[in-house]
Formats: C-alpha cells, sequence, structure tokens
C-alpha cells in the first residue's frame, strides 16, 4: 500500500528537464535534429551521398551488420510437440521463489499451490508448456538446474543486493550452454525512499548487465500484497516467459535427457522386509528433452551414477497440449497442470496403472455405489477424475454386456459375474506382463508376485514420511495375496480386486489398475465411456501375452499361445498384414524379434497407436522369420568374410543378339526415352498400393488418426507419393518452407524476403545472390529433415522406435534396477533428479585434457593433483588434475599451481566427455562458505593422452676424476644401465662448460674398487667437456621427466546422503594438515639465505723461467737489476734557502704570475675585439653583397632592354 | 561404470563389420566360438593381421585374444589416424582390399587426416582387386560428402596372390559427417573404363584380356578404354598373375565395377603340392568372363554393383 501512495506523488511529479551537463538540450541540437527531420523528407536528394567513400564504408557496415547476424543454421531433429520448457527459478534463500512459482502457476492455472515440490508442468499456451523447477540451495543443485533449465530466472534480493548464489549460479549456466537468463528483483517494497529505490535498481541492472549483455532484461517485482505477488506484475513476467525464444544448446541437442517429475520405488516388498538395505528398483517419470533416446541408452542420474535401463516404455502425455481447433486463448479445461512430486494434479498415470487423488471431503463421491451418483459431485477433478472414476465404474458391466451381445468371441471362458456383487468402485485390472520390459515373459506366479510389487512400490513410494509403516502394511498384503495365488488362483483374483485405500497426509488416495494404460483423450469425453473402455479393452488384448492375463481365470491359456486370438483378431490382422508398411530393414532383417520389442511393444499401446496393434499380429512371420535366420545363422557362423560376390555360374552369353537387345537401353547409346520409363515404372506401381491401403486405412480408423502424432499428418500426406521424382521433391520442398515458417526462427523478415524469392526468382539467381548460400543451407537442411519425416513415417512404429528412438516431448517412464537404497530413503522432491543420456564411448574413463582458467573471483589459486569437483556435460565427479602450460616448443610442462590470470592446460581422469564440453570446478561443495565456490571454469579440448605432461628433472654430479677434457662423474646416475639410457646427453657445469655423456666408465683411474677383485663402483659416467674442468664444478643435466596424471575420479553421490549434508570425497592435502595440525613441510635447502662471498685471495703470478724466456721483448717482465748507487737526484741532499733568499725566491715568483696574468688578459681582450670587428665585416660584406646584386640586376635589366628594343627595331 | 558390458557374439563371421561397427560405437565386443571346431581353429592370420592394424590405427584400445584364438575380446578406443609413417604388412592369406574396406569406414571418422603404407597383395579372386577399389569405391564415397581431395590410393607395387609384393599408400580425409545420399537412379551407362594387369608374366596376357573385354563391349558402346598396367622387376611382386578390373560409369555418376584376377593359389588353401600347378585361366577368356560379369551387373540395374553391397 506504501508502495502505491508512493507511486501517486510520483506521477504528481513534472518532469524538470536538464539545465546543465551533458544531458541538457542545447539550441544548436534542436535546429540540427528539427533541419534533419523536415528537410530529408522534403528534399532527399541534397541528403544523398556526397561522398564515395562513405557510402561504400556505410554499405560495407550494414552488410557486415547482416552477416553478424546470421548463424550457422542447426539441424533441429525434434519434430512434433516440444516437451514443456524448463523454468529455472533460482535465487538464494528468503528471496521469494516459490512464491513467483506459485504466483505463476496460480496466474496460469487460477490454482493456489500450496507447496512448491518438484518439477509442476502447466500449459501455458495453445502450444506451449512450461515447467517449473526451484532451483536447491546447495551448489549441487544448482549445476543440475543449470543443466536442464531453459531458461532461468535469477530472484535478486532487491533490498540486499547480489548474492554470490547468483553469481555461481551465472557462471555454471555460462559453462553449461547458458540458457536465457532473465533476472528478477524482488523485495523492493523495503525501500521507503523513491529516490533510492530507483538508484538502486538502476545499479543493480548495470550490475547484472556487466555479467550478462547490455539490455538483459529485469524484472521488478515490486512488493507483496496480501502475501503475493502483484497480479499485474506476475501478468506481464508471464508474458515475457511466453514470448521467449529457446536457443538449442549444443550439448543438450545431442544428449536426451528427462527432468524427472515423478519418482517411484518398485522394489518387490518381501525384498526390502528381509533386507531393509537392499538395492532397489526404481521407476522415474518425465519428458524426454535434448534429441531423441534410442534403446539400449545408459543413463547418468546425477547424483546416483550411471545405469543401464531396464525398461523404458513411452505414457500418454499427463499434460496434453490443447487439440488444434481454432480457438484464441485456452479453455478452462485445457489449463492442465501436472505436479505429481507436490501431491497436486488429480490423476497419475502409469502404464499400467492410473492413481487417482481424492480428496478427503470428495470421499463420499467414490462411495456412491450408483453409477450417477458421481454427478452429484461439483469437485475440482470432476472434468477428469470423476469421469475416470465412472468409466471404471461402468466399464466392468458394459464390457460384459458388450461381450454377451457382440459376436465376437474374446474369451474361451466368460468372466465370472459374481465379481459384480462386490462393493468396489475402483476395480482393479491386472496388470500387463509387459512392464518388466526388459525381460522375458513370465511365468503366471512370478507376474503376480511382480505385480504386486509394482502396486505397492508405487503406492508407497511418493514422498512421505510414513512411507516405512505403510510399506509393512503392503507387504503383509501382498504376501497374503500370494498365500492365495498359490491356493486357488479364482480366490486370488477376487483377492486381487479390492479395493485400496491409502491415507496420505490425511488424503485418501486410491488407485486403479488397468491392462493397460487409458488413453487421455478418450477419457475426456464422457458420452462414451462405454464404447471408448471397450475400445481400451480391445487395444489391452493387442498382444497374446496381455490377452491371457486380462481375463485372469483363463487359466488354460498358455500366455504366448496366438492359436487363442478370436476370429475378429485374426481378421483384423490379415488386414493389418495387408496394409502393413513392408519396409527395406524388415525384409533383410525380419521383423524385429519379440524380446527386443517388448519395451517398445507397451510404448505402442499405450500410445493407442493402430499401427502398433498391427505389428503384435506379425509375431508368428516374424518368428518365422526369426528361426529362418537362426538357421541361416548356425550354418554361418565361421562363414568367411568377404565383400566379394560374383556368380560365375549364372553368367550369361554376352555376345547373344537377344541378350545385347534386352540391356541395349542401360546404355547411353540406347533408347533413352526407354530408360526413363524403366525407372518410373516400379515406383508408379508401389503408390497405387500404397494409395489403396492408405485410403482403407483412414476410413477405418478416423478417430484414431486424429488423436495421432501431428507430424504424422504430413506424414500421410508424405507417403502419397507423386508421380515422378522432381514433382516429389517440389513438395518437399514446401514442406520445407511452410515447416521453416512454422518453426519462427530469429530471422523471421529474413525469410519473408527469401519466400517472394523462391516464389519469383529462379534458382540460379538465388545462387548468385550473397545471402542466398545462407538460404539454401537452411533449405537443404529443412529438406533434408522432411525427407527423413517422411521416410520415418512410412516404418511402423516399432521399426520406428528401433530406429529413430523415442521422440523428444514424450513422456517417459524408465524402470531402474539396482539402485542403492539411500536414494530411496533420501529422495527429496525439492532436489529434482535429472536423468541423462549417454552418448556413444562417454562411459569410458580414460584421460581429459581441458583448457582451464581459474577463476577470477576464486581466493587461492589451485594446487597441482588437489582433488577437485567438475562437472563435466551430466557428470559431477572428483578428480586429481594434474595443471601443465605448453612451452614454446610445444612440450607440456607441469605447474605446481594454476597461473593467476592465465589459461592453463588441465589433464585429469574421469568418464570422457566429447571436445567442446564445457567444465565447472568447485573445490568446495559446502554451503557455509562465504566466498565464491567456483574454483575455475575449463573447456575439453582433447580425450586421450597424447599430450604427455612433463617435468623437469636436474640430474646434479660430481667429478671424481679429471683427464684433459674428460672427467668422471659420479652420484648423476645409480647404475650403468641408466647411463646406457642417457648417452649422448648433454650436460653442463655450473661455471657453463658444455658437455657431453659418453659411456658408463671402465675400471679406470678413478673408479677403482675398494679392495683387489671387487667390483668398480657402478653409475659413474665418462663425460667430455668442451673445456677442462674443476674438481670444485658440479655438473648437471636437465632432463624432462614424464608425469602420471593421478587415475582417480569419485563421482559425487549427493543424492544418496540428506541432502543438507555436505558431500565428503577426498580432502586436499592442506584440509588434511589443517585436520591433524601438521605444519607445512620446509626444506632447509629451498630456503633463501644470504649469499656470503668471501674476498678472493689471488696468489702472485708465477711465470715459470722457460716461458719467460720464450716471451718476445716486449711481454717479458722486465727485470733492471738493482743499482748499488742511487742516482744523482736521490743522491743530492735538500737545499734550504735563507730568509731574504726565500724572500727574494717568493717576490720573483709573484711577479712572474702578474706578468702571465696580465698577458692572460690581454689575449682574452684581443680575442674579443677580433670578433667584433670579424661580425662588423661580415655584417658590410653582406650589405656591399646585396648591393653589388642589385647593381648587377639593374645592368643586366638595361642590357636587356637595349637589346630588346635593337631586336625590335631590326 | 562398473565392470565392462561386453556385448557378445559368436563365430568368426562378420568380423570385419562387427569389429568396425564395434568402434565407431565404442562398444566393447568379445566374440567366442571362433572356428572352434575347425581343423584350423581360431582367427586366420589375416584377422588377427587387421586386429593389429586397428591396434595401430586406434589410441587406448585394448585385444585379448586366447590361446587358440578361438576367443577375442576387443575393446575400442579412439581411432586416431595421423599421416606419421604408418606401415602395415598385411598377412597373405587375403589380398589388400580386405584390409582397405574396413579402413575406408574407419579412417572417416578419425581425428587426423590418415595416410598409411599396406604391403600385401595388392589383386586377388577373392577380395576386390585394389584398383577397383580406387575407381570405384573411392568415387561412390565421394557421393557421401567425403571431400576429394586427401582421399586417394597409390598402387607403388603388384603383388599377386601366393607370395604378394605389392604396396599401396591410401589416404584419407577426415569428416565430421557423411551426408545422406538419395541414390535412386542408376541412368545409363556413358563410357566404360578398366585396367588389365600383369606382373611377372609376359605383356601380351594384358593386350589379350583387353582385347577380348573390348569385343564383347564394342556392342554396346564405343566408349572403352582399358588401360594396361604392365609391372616389371620389383614392381611386380613376387609372384606371376594377372587380372582385370572394369568399371562401368553412368551419366547419373554411379560407378558399377566387376574384376578378377587369377594367380597360382595359396598351397594350404588348395592342398595340393606345388608342383602340379593347376591349369590357370586363359586371358581370352578372362577378359570375356569379366566383361560378361560386369554386363550382368548392368543388366541387374542396381546404383551400386553386389560387390559394394556388401558394405
Amino acid at each position: 500500500m506504501a508502495l502505491d501512495s508512493t507511486k501517486t506523488e510520483q506521477s504528481h511529479k513534472s518532469h524538470r528537464s536538464r539545465q546543465a551537463g551533458p544531458k541538457k538540450k542545447s539550441k544548436s541540437d534542436k535546429k540540427n535534429k528539427n533541419v534533419s527531420d523536415s528537410d530529408r523528407k522534403q528534399n532527399p536528394k541534397a541528403f544523398a551521398f556526397s561522398s564515395s567513400v562513405k557510402a561504400k564504408r556505410l554499405q560495407s557496415r550494414t552488410v557486415e551488420k547482416e552477416q553478424r547476424r546470421l548463424h550457422v543454421p542447426v539441424i533441429d531433429r525434434a519434430y512434433g510437440e516440444p516437451p514443456p520448457f524448463v523454468i529455472v527459478v533460482q535465487g538464494p534463500p528468503q528471496v521469494g521463489k516459490s512464491l513467483v512459482i506459485k504466483s505463476l502457476v496460480r496466474h496460469y492455472t487460477k490454482q493456489n499451490l500450496p507447496e512448491v515440490r518438484g518439477p509442476i508442468t502447466i500449459v501455458s499456451g495453445k502450444k506451449r508448456r512450461l515447467q517449473f523447477v526451484e532451483c536447491p540451495n546447495d551448489i549441487n543443485g544448482m549445476i543440475d538446474a543449470a543443466k536442464y533449465a531453459d531458461l532461468a530466472l535469477l530472484l535478486i534480493d532487491g533490498s540486499y543486493g547480489f548474492e554470490m548464489e547468483t553469481f555461481e549460479f551465472l557462471n555454471i549456466l555460462q559453462v553449461h550452454g547458458f540458457p536465457k537468463v532473465m533476472g528478477v528483483l524482488t523485495n523492493l517494497d523495503k525501500f521507503k525512499d523513491a529516490k533510492k529505490l530507483k538508484k538502486t535498481k538502476q545499479r543493480l541492472k548495470h550490475r547484472f548487465w556487466t555479467e550478462i549483455y547490455d539490455g538483459a532484461k529485469l524484472f521488478y517485482l515490486s512488493g507483496l500484497i496480501h502475501g503475493k505477488y502483484p497480479k499485474r506484475e506476475i501478468h506481464n513476467l508471464a508474458r515475457f516467459i511466453s514470448v521467449m525464444k529457446f536457443h538449442p544448446l549444443s550439448w543438450r541437442v545431442s544428449h536426451p535427457y528427462i527432468l524427472v517429475d515423478r519418482f517411484e520405488d518398485v522394489t518387490p516388498p518381501e525384498r526390502v522386509r528381509m533386507n531393509k538395505k537392499c538395492d532397489r528398483n526404481v521407476l522415474v517419470y518425465g519428458y524426454l528433452r535434448g534429441c531423441n533416446m534410442k534403446k539400449g541408452t545408459k543413463v547418468h542420474i546425477a547424483g546416483v551414477g550411471d545405469y543401464s535401463l531396464a525398461g523404458i516404455a513411452g505414457l500418454a502425455d499427463p499434460c496434453p497440449l490443447p487439440s488444434a481447433a481454432k480457438k484464441k486463448g485456452l479453455r478452462d479445461k485445457e489449463k492442465l497442470f501436472h505436479a505429481p512430486m507436490s501431491g497436486l494434479g488429480d490423476l497419475l498415470y502409469d502404464k499400467d496403472a492410473v492413481y487417482i487423488n481424492i480428496n478427503d471431503h470428495l470421499v463420499q463421491f467414490s462411495k456412491a455405489d450408483d453409477e450417477n451418483g458421481g454427478e452429484t459431485n461439483k469437485g475440482k477433478d470432476q472434468d477428469v477424475g470423476e469421469v475416470l472414476v465412472k468409466s471404471l465404474q461402468k466399464a466392468k458391466y458394459s464390457i460384459d454386456e458388450k461381450l454377451e451381445k457382440s459376436f465376437i468371441s474374446l474369451f474361451g471362458q466368460k468372466q465370472a459375474k459374481d465379481n459384480h456383487g462386490s462393493v468396489e468402485q475402483i476395480r482393479e485390472i491386472e496388470p500387463s506382463e509387459g512392464y518388466h520390459s526388459g525381460e522375458e515373459i513370465e511365468t503366471d506366479e512370478s507376474n503376480d508376485e511382480s505385480d504386486g510389487g509394482v502396486r505397492d512400490g508405487s503406492e508407497s513410494s511418493d514422498q512421505d514420511e510414513a512411507v516405512q509403516k505403510e510399506r509393512m502394511i503392503k507387504s503383509e498384503d501382498s504376501g497374503s495375496e500370494e498365500d492365495n495365488d498359490a491356493l486357488d488362483q479364482q480366490n486370488s483374483l477376487k483377492d486381487r480386486l479390492q479395493e485400496r485405500v491409502e491415507y496420505h497426509d490425511g488424503r485418501i488416495r486410491r488407485k486403479a489398475f488397468f491392462g493397460d494404460d487409458i488413453d487421455h483423450d478418450d477419457l475426456k469425453d464422457s458420452d462414451e465411456v462405454n464404447e471408448d473402455s471397450d475400445d481400451d479393452a480391445d487395444n489391452k488384448t493387442s498382444s497374446g501375452s496381455d490377452f491371457s492375463e486380462e481375463d485372469g481365470e483363463d487359466h488354460e491359456i498358455d500366455e504366448d499361445d496366438m492359436g487363442n486370438i478370436s476370429k475378429w483378431k485374426e481378421s483384423l490382422m490379415e488386414r493389418t498384414v495387408s496394409r502393413q508398411n513392408t519396409n527395406l530393414m524388415q525384409l533383410v532383417y525380419g521383423k524385429s524379434t519379440s524380446a527386443s520389442t517388448t519395451a517398445m511393444d507397451e510404448a505402442q499401446d499405450s500410445s493407442g497407436d493402430e499401427e502398433s496393434d498391427g505389428d503384435e499380429f506379425f509375431k508368428p512371420k516374424g518368428e518365422g522369420k526369426k528361426n529362418l535366420r537362426e538357421g541361416f545363422d548356425d550354418g554361418n557362423v565361421n562363414s568367411e568374410d568377404c565383400s566379394k560376390f560374383i556368380n560365375y555360374e549364372t553368367l550369361k552369353n554376352w555376345k547373344d543378339e537377344e541378350l545385347i537387345q534386352s540391356i541395349r537401353d542401360r546404355f547411353v547409346t540406347g533408347d533413352w526415352e526407354k530408360a526413363k520409363s524403366r525407372n518410373k515404372y516400379p515406383e508408379a506401381n508401389a503408390e497405387d498400393d500404397d494409395d489403396a491401403f492408405y485410403g482403407d486405412f483412414e476410413d477405418l480408423e478416423a478417430g484414431e488418426k486424429n488423436e495421432r502424432h501431428r507430424t504424422d499428418d504430413t506424414g500421410n500426406g508424405a507417403v502419397q507419393m507423386e508421380d515422378d521424382p522432381a514433382a516429389e521433391e517440389r513438395r518437399l520442398k514446401k514442406l520445407a518452407l511452410r515447416a521453416k515458417f512454422d518453426a519462427q526462427y530469429p530471422f523471421e523478415l529474413l525469410y519473408f524476403q527469401y519466400i517472394f524469392l523462391y516464389e519469383e526468382v529462379d534458382t540460379k539467381d538465388r545462387d548468385r545472390n550473397g545471402s542466398g548460400y545462407f538460404d539454401k543451407m537452411k533449405e537443404e537442411i529443412e529438406l533434408r529433415k522432411q525427407m527423413n519425416i517422411s521416410e520415418l513415417n512410412d516404418l511402423d512404429e516399432a521399426t520406428r522406435i528401433e530406429i529413430e528412438g523415442f521422440r523428444t516431448g514424450t513422456y517417459l517412464r524408465l524402470e531402474i534396477h539396482d539402485v542403492p537404497c539411500e536414494m530411496v530413503e533420501y529422495f527429496d522432491p525439492c532436489h529434482p533428479i535429472l536423468v541423462g543420456g549417454i552418448g556413444l564411448g562417454e562411459e569410458n574413463v580414460g584421460y581429459m585434457q581441458t583448457r582451464l582458467k581459474k577463476h577470477r573471483w576464486h581466493k587461492k589459486i589451485l594446487k597441482n593433483r588437489d582433488p577437485i569437483i567438475v562437472s563435466v556435460g551430466w557428470r559431477r565427479y572428483q578428480t586429481r588434475p594434474l595443471y601443465a602450460i605448453e612451452d614454446l616448443n610445444g612440450r607440456y610442462r607441469m605447474l605446481k599451481y594454476t597461473p593467476e590470470h592465465m589459461h592453463c592446460l588441465a589433464t585429469f581422469w574421469g568418464p570422457l566427455a566429447p571436445p567442446n564440453t564445457g567444465v565447472v570446478a568447485v573445490q568446495n561443495v559446502s554451503n557455509n562458505q562465504a566466498t565464491f565456490r567456483i574454483s575455475a571454469t575449463a573447456v575439453v579440448l582433447e580425450f586421450n593422452h597424447a599430450a604427455q605432461i612433463k617435468k623437469k628433472v636436474k640430474l646434479v654430479g660430481y667429478p671424481t676424476k679429471i683427464f684433459k677434457k674428460t672427467a668422471l662423474i659420479k652420484e648423476m646416475f645409480n647404475s650403468d644401465l641408466e647411463i646406457a639410457r642417457y648417452e649422448g646427453a648433454a650436460i653442463r657445469t655450473v661455471s657453463g662448460i658444455r658437455g657431453q655423456v659418453k659411456k658408463a666408465a671402465k675400471e679406470e683411474l678413478g673408479n677403482q674398487p675398494k679392495k683387489k677383485g671387487g667390483k668398480p663402483r657402478e653409475g659413474i659416467a665418462r663425460c667430455t667437456f668442451e673445456d677442462k674442468i674443476k674438481m670444485s664444478d658440479i655438473v648437471f643435466m636437465r632432463a624432462w621427466a614424464s608425469v602420471e596424471v593421478p587415475r582417480f575420479y569419485n563421482p559425487l553421490t549427493t543424492a544418496l546422503q540428506p541432502r543438507d549434508q555436505t558431500w565428503q570425497g577426498m580432502k586436499t592435502v592442506a584440509e588434511l594438515r589443517r585436520e591433524h595440525n601438521l605444519a607445512i613441510p620446509v626444506n632447509k635447502d629451498s630456503f633463501y639465505k644470504p649469499i656470503e662471498r668471501k674476498p678472493k685471495k689471488f696468489n702472485p703470478l708465477v711465470i715459470p723461467k722457460s716461458l719467460e724466456a720464450s716471451l718476445p721483448f716486449a711481454t717479458k717482465s722486465k727485470d733492471t737489476p738493482s743499482r748499488k748507487r742511487p742516482l744523482l737526484e736521490n743522491r743530492r741532499p735538500a737545499v734550504v734557502m735563507e730568509p731574504d733568499e726565500r724572500k727574494v725566491h717568493a717576490l720573483v715568483q709573484h711577479l712572474q704570475l702578474i706578468r702571465s696574468e696580465k698577458i692572460k688578459k690581454r689575449k682574452l681582450k684581443e680575442e674579443k675585439k677580433r670578433k667584433e670587428h670579424e661580425a662588423e665585416k661580415a655584417k658590410d660584406e653582406e650589405l656591399s653583397r646585396k648591393r653589388r646584386r642589385e647593381e648587377r640586376r639593374e645592368r643586366y635589366r638595361e642590357q636587356d632592354k637595349l637589346q630588346k628594343k635593337i631586336r625590335r627595331n631590326v | 561404470m562398473g565392470k565392462l558390458q561386453y556385448k557378445k557374439m559368436k563365430g568368426s563371421s562378420n568380423l570385419r563389420q562387427r569389429l568396425v561397427l564395434a568402434t565407431l560405437s565404442s562398444t566393447p565386443l568379445l566374440i567366442e566360438d571362433i572356428r572352434a571346431e575347425h581343423t584350423l581353429p581360431g582367427l586366420h592370420p589375416h584377422e588377427i593381421s587387421f586386429l593389429r592394424l586397428l591396434e595401430k590405427l586406434c589410441d587406448d584400445c585394448s585385444l585379448i585374444i586366447n590361446e587358440t584364438g578361438t576367443k577375442l575380446k576387443y575393446q575400442p578406443g579412439t581411432i586416431m589416424g595421423g599421416t606419421h609413417d604408418l606401415v602395415h604388412d598385411c598377412a597373405l592369406t587375403r589380398s589388400i582390399s580386405y584390409y582397405l574396406e574396413p579402413l575406408l569406414v574407419l579412417a572417416l571418422f578419425s581425428k587426423k587426416p590418415l595416410t598409411i603404407t599396406l604391403r600385401g597383395i595388392t589383386n586377388d579372386s577373392k577380395d576386390p582387386s585394389v584398383d577397383t577399389f580406387r575407381s570405384t569405391t573411392l568415387q561412390l564415397l565421394k557421393r557421401f560428402g567425403v571431400p576429394s581431395e586427401g582421399l586417394d590410393l597409390r598402387i607403388v607395387s603388384r603383388g599377386s596372390a601366393p607370395l604378394g609384393g605389392g604396396e599401396v599408400i591410401l589416404s584419407i580425409p577426415s569428416v565430421h559427417c557423411l551426408n545422406a545420399v538419395n541414390l535412386t537412379d542408376v541412368g545409363m551407362v556413358k563410357r566404360i573404363r578398366g585396367v588389365a594387369y600383369s606382373t611377372r608374366v609376359s605383356f601380351q596376357f594384358d593386350n589379350s584380356m583387353i582385347h577380348s573385354a573390348r569385343g564383347i563391349f564394342n556392342r554396346f558402346i564405343p566408349d572403352v578404354y582399358i588401360f594396361s598396367d604392365h609391372k616389371k622387376g620389383p614392381a611386380a611382386g613376387n609372384s606371376p598373375g594377372y587380372g582385370i578390373s572394369l568399371v562401368a560409369e553412368t551419366n547419373e555418376g554411379c560407378y558399377i565395377s566387376a574384376d578378377t584376377a587369377i594367380s597360382y593359389g595359396r598351397t594350404e588353401e588348395t592342398g595340393e603340392i606345388e608342383e602340379e600347378k593347376k591349369e590357370l585361366m586363359p586371358p581370352e577368356e578372362v577378359g570375356e568372363q569379366i566383361a560378361s560379369v560386369l554386363l550382368g551387373e548392368i543388366e541387374q540395374g542396381g546404383v551400386v554393383d553386389s560387390t559394394h553391397q556388401y558394405k
């Protein structure tokens, strides 16, 4: 409210234009603008380019700008509905993350979310779904969140300013591909002063910009009203989110991944009862993102480890997009919303079960026995849940009824009617066998057991605390069940048809089992519940094993016996057989075998495709083929591996005229027309066939077809082939164009231009066009994509999944076996699980080279071989890198520490990641750290150990014996073998004399054994030098030793421990020292001490006599013989003057001094005078020269005049 | 991580494909029962030689063969390639093409472009000859977007069947990805080319092969040119032999090939004693036969010939 008042105040304040400063509008400015505005329109010619240089420059600039806008087009392999975009809301604690999510969810769905736990999927628009995730506050959660975020909302506490978490998250985002980022400032109501608020906003905005890019969107949520954000602001935020475009990120485009929005433990309870710590089987659910997931892909569960999938199945979308009917906006019914972990949403779909959550006050609804009783209820879940329950109530009744009436003899024995009488509303139909998708078909009993497992596990699995207790109860239940099974299956069936009611947080949860998933769409139209359920039942019976399972009483029927399929089925089968596409793959390899496709079959069943049903019917044929192949294989298991295939027996005599004529047209010398027709003929034929059966297809399954995937529509179009390939290509091109339109890439304008071009200008012109290349590339890509789609659409669903995998956007159910029990135990819905597919060769462990840079905000440099936690690809693990730097000669020299502000090479051992993958390194994952936690960022360069890291080694030795230029060096090597290795190596003495290692020293003077008959000492090398060395010299050799990278990597198992606990891995040396109170070891030799240099005492030079004699005279030392008598001067005694003599002498000296002084003065004077005189003279000379020149000129002029006159006169 | 999951297989059939695919998809491979029941059990020399070649090309790959050679454990590494002196002496039980075919596929996806010298038998009746490889397989590869520069096979010397002595230098560029191709129309044959070779026999063999092959083609198309490649001295290898390789090129850029080589067989194969050498097929017949085979291939109308469908 306070804020509102400030707002009103603000609006009253009038704008005061700047009176001074740079923003002041000057008059000249105004004038200029006016001129430019008005005149330019009036007289455009006057403002054309006056300078060609300028024009050229401007033109090149525009061209450059245009080119910069272009990106290399990426092949988008995701067709069909995109998965919901993940919006990660991140921020420091207490900033209002969950409130933002709640407000957004409320804005989209008009529902109040009590608690934000796990991903929340909502339908936000006609073509857009969003998944909101709250980012956990620990760094592990942040790293994972950065890997799956499509858009990150960074919440910033405006009253506090930026916190480290925001910057850490930004850095993690940047490394892992940088998805879209939007900042949201909250807690702005704490500002009382409007000016201060404005200033803060400005400041924060600019800081935010420097971190991301100028102009990055920073949103302001002004404050809370009734504990909620203002509606208008949330509306605006939602609008920003809805127009956001998401670019494909290279890592994600090439790896499938799933953000788990539902997690179930399906371990058989018996096993858990026996051993609480046993490995669990879990189910994870989520939308498939990234790229298609092929069967057999291994997955990495972030924080747990690598697992192979025990089963994979596509489920019906729990939160489907509305139908494509043309209308504006979303209906209320279509504002779906799926948040299983938050305990919201009414229905949970499984492959073999649907869970219905009914609130406490709606319980009586399910108790009403009458079928119409449900309609009295006006609960929120009426539209979906109620219909479902009704369908369940009706279903059984109507099935039986129908069965009686219908001419189809579905079952050998009808279901016992006494089941009717029971009171339960939610009927259980035994789940189909197929949920153990990876496994073989099981026997009845084992099936029952496992079914019990599924049921109980999934019931118990939610996020409640009371899981354990419930599990105990249930396990008892199942135990009894099994007993019953053993006794009598009829009884057990009755048991199974019990209603199961559980209390979860005061909320009743019921469960209904089906043989198969019920199609969501079918459930919606409540009018046709009966037929639909009937259809579903039909679908369920599609596979032979399902069928036998379903009418549980039918014990006689063998599961795999195809003979039991009813006549109706048979006819259907035949029809399907006849219309089945026979693709090349099937012809060559036979139908995909049953064992390998179980999972896929289920997937098809769940998606309710008619084609997939047909697939089951193929079994006998496929098996036959398989047998054939096996037989073939058996015979040729060791057949010769040879590519050449020439059959000499069938050689024809090509001299025969008839034969010649038969292939005449295959040569250019033949008839070209005929050759063309030859190519066309079989295609046309095939096309006719296709048309025939496709027409049929649409007639029959019109309803089904509508529900199929959107691309299928185009696909069916594609199947109907045109007459000739040119037309086909044209059609594909058109499709490609349309797809491009649909895609609405950031280059919309270009497209428009392009399309005009395409229509008007022929292709040759386009090729010449500069930007045509880009368009051509895009067109090619799109064309290829359409070709792929049409080709894939030709396949039946099973083969298609086999080839391209599960498509992105599918809601997948992954079954993973043997997960540590801690994962289940410490499962926290607030920490969403990321399941990422592992690419080829990425599970292999090896050495990786990365270019690493210590983060500039990280306080310390990193020590070589100290463990750090890296996040590469999906994984997080601890490893011990070796830092190195490349020397000028290409050698990788080991570093002890990372450079301060430079990149260095870090090599570590770990699961391989492809080159160019970003790496973020963290040293400490604890939460109670104030400093910036990201230690370094890196990028993977290569993953082999091609680059050997070396470190410098100095081998030091001392001479033992010196010959002329040869010396025996000891202590450099330990054995003669070592010397042999280093023969020829360069060595050097401290004084700079270079030398070479020759060989191990023989028994010589310097290398003699102590005792007679003993061995000479080993490791003494004979070396030669360029000069004689001294005994005091130290000889050393510089060598390079390769360093082993420690083979250590330790995956971070943060999901296997309580989330608030800090993960503890290998400790750094510093940490260990700190813990054990150990001082850093010091090497005394490494200390720098003041260098003491003794003054050198030199002995006098002594020249040998012989040398002296041979020297030339000049260099000979002059040995003058000592005189006996001193020289005369020395001999003369000193003269002592008398006082008057001295006076005279002094006087004379004075006079001399005076005279010399006078002469000096005079000389100086004369000098000066001379100079003056010379200057005077020079001046005069100058003047006279000038005058003379003038005179000369005058004279010449007159002469000239005279001459001219004379000439004229003459 | 845990233990490596080996893909288990049985028998020696398609060994090359299995190894190539395992390497490309970096899947560990375990092959058992390799000719366990045969008189010559285990891996044959050429297979072992190929495995060694793989080891040479790859970094960090491990290869374990048991004593009898009936069991093979292969863990692929990364394909390195490189241009430094890579030389491989191929086993003489199969010709060089046996190694070339998988090498071609592997080297395309290596880290660096590959240049390798292979020594052994260049022409053999069992495998396509190196001439065919050069004229057809490499041409075919260009359709997949492999750049033509750096893609080359040079025949330094030829070696015929029992003793070999031939040498070829193969260089293959590395590609980022292969293009998808849409090859459906074979088109019409516009020219026929070929190479007839002879080592350690009279050069008349070449001429008669060419003559007889031309005799058949002349009824169809005039544009036939068959080169003769008579080798002498060290370039002719260690044993006598002759053969011909023909390629039909269509106007749609398809190549259809047929080839053969005639030489004295290996002793362990024929099981005969060296003295009684069997009669070799006369060159006239060879020429005629291969021409007929080529026409047969053309008649079938595939965009590639049956030899190249195998890869």
